[in-house]
């Protein structure tokens, strides 16, 4: 019997029973954000920071009122960073403001499709790890780049099935599960591009050890049940993935037994 | 002096430091800070002496992905 209380995601030494990180942003009001906060029941809650705005709904006080409501971990990040030395200050920033080690690590590359920079990211990581930070840093599933974050001292990787808020789901399954496969051990936690619970599930089903998702519910019409159906979708995933998944076939194999199959020739029960 | 506060050009009264500055700006809490793209502790604001051109960062929670 599965037991989600006992199959915890460790990420550098901390331990959530849920294997979702779900997103703040883009919800149309705070209320929603709660109550899809509290039907997916996250591991963390990721938030960012940003100069004040007049107005601007989702900031400043109000929302940090919001998520000490809320009562989730609190996951910071450095998204919409372009430069490895803006990564570093915002993380220091974030790390004074939020009062924790773990930085989810961006450093854009590309402004059309927000892939990341593995050249800045790698340095990013490098001097973050040394100033005694705990980085989950957002990657491609390119495996020579995952590596380098590794010889830096990441202890978890966060790679993206497809770019930020596509919703297009795995773009390259074949090489997320090698990745998975090279490091069968390390905590991997899909970022960016999934759009269903479907692509949520089937990332869990391929091992991956959570999900993070922020787009895909709260721009759903109903994101308090989209958050819902992640939830259920990444614990069926998990279980799936626990229960080893059977072995496909090239071809057909009947379930129902031939054996006595009636109109057959081969003679059963007919008596002495 | 000018110096830049979030981008945006700003004549101020010769703050000698980053906790005057600050005084005067009144930024809603929380807040962290950046000076010339390197983190300011919040401990150091009274020590951190500010120059003509400098570029401050005031930056607060907001949500995120």
């Amino acid at each position: 019997m599965y037991d989600q209380e006992k199959d915890q995601l460790t990420l550098y030494g901390r331990r959530f029973t849920s294997r979702l990180l779900l997103g703040t942003a883009r919800y149309e009001s705070p209320q929603q954000l709660l109550d899809a906060s509290l039907a997916a029941e996250p591991a963390m809650l990721t938030v960012s920071l940003r100069r004040q705005l007049a107005g601007a709904n989702g900031s400043g006080q109000p929302f940090w009122d919001l998520l000490s409501q809320a009562g989730r971990p609190i996951l910071p990040n450095t998204a919409g960073c372009l430069t490895a030395q803006e990564a570093i200050t915002t993380a220091c920033m974030a790390r004074e403001l939020f009062e924790t080690n773990l930085i989810k690590l961006e450093v854009i590359g590309d402004e059309a499709n927000l892939q990341p920079d593995p050249f800045g990211l790698v340095e990013a990581a490098t001097e973050l790890v040394k100033r005694g930070f705990d980085v989950l840093p957002y990657c491609t599933e390119d495996w020579v780049v995952c590596r380098r974050l590794l010889d830096a001292g990441c202890q978890a990787l966060m790679p993206w099935a497809a770019p930020i808020g596509t919703g297009q789901g795995p773009r390259n399954p074949n090489a997320m599960r090698e990745l998975r496969k090279r490091v069968p051990n390390l905590p991997l936690i899909v970022d960016a591009g999934i759009g269903l619970p479907s692509h949520a599930c089937q990332v869990m089903e391929w091992g991956f050890d959570a999900v993070l998702v922020n787009t895909a519910v709260s721009r759903a019409n109903d994101p308090v049940t989209m958050a819902r159906a992640f939830g259920d979708a990444v614990r069926a995933g998990r279980q799936a993935f626990l229960s080893g998944p059977m072995i496909v076939q090239e071809l057909a194999l009947p379930s129902t037994p031939e054996f006595g199959r009636p109109f057959s020739t081969n003679a059963v029960g007919a008596g002495k | 002096m000018f110096i830049i506060v979030n981008g945006c050009q700003q004549v101020v009264p010769e703050p000698p430091t980053l906790e005057e500055l600050l005084s005067r700006l009144s930024p809603s809490t929380p807040f962290a800070v950046a000076r010339n793209e390197e983190f300011v502790p919040a401990a150091s604001y009274n020590e951190c002496r500010i120059s003509p051109g400098d570029r401050i960062e005031i930056v607060h929670p907001m949500a995120g992905g």
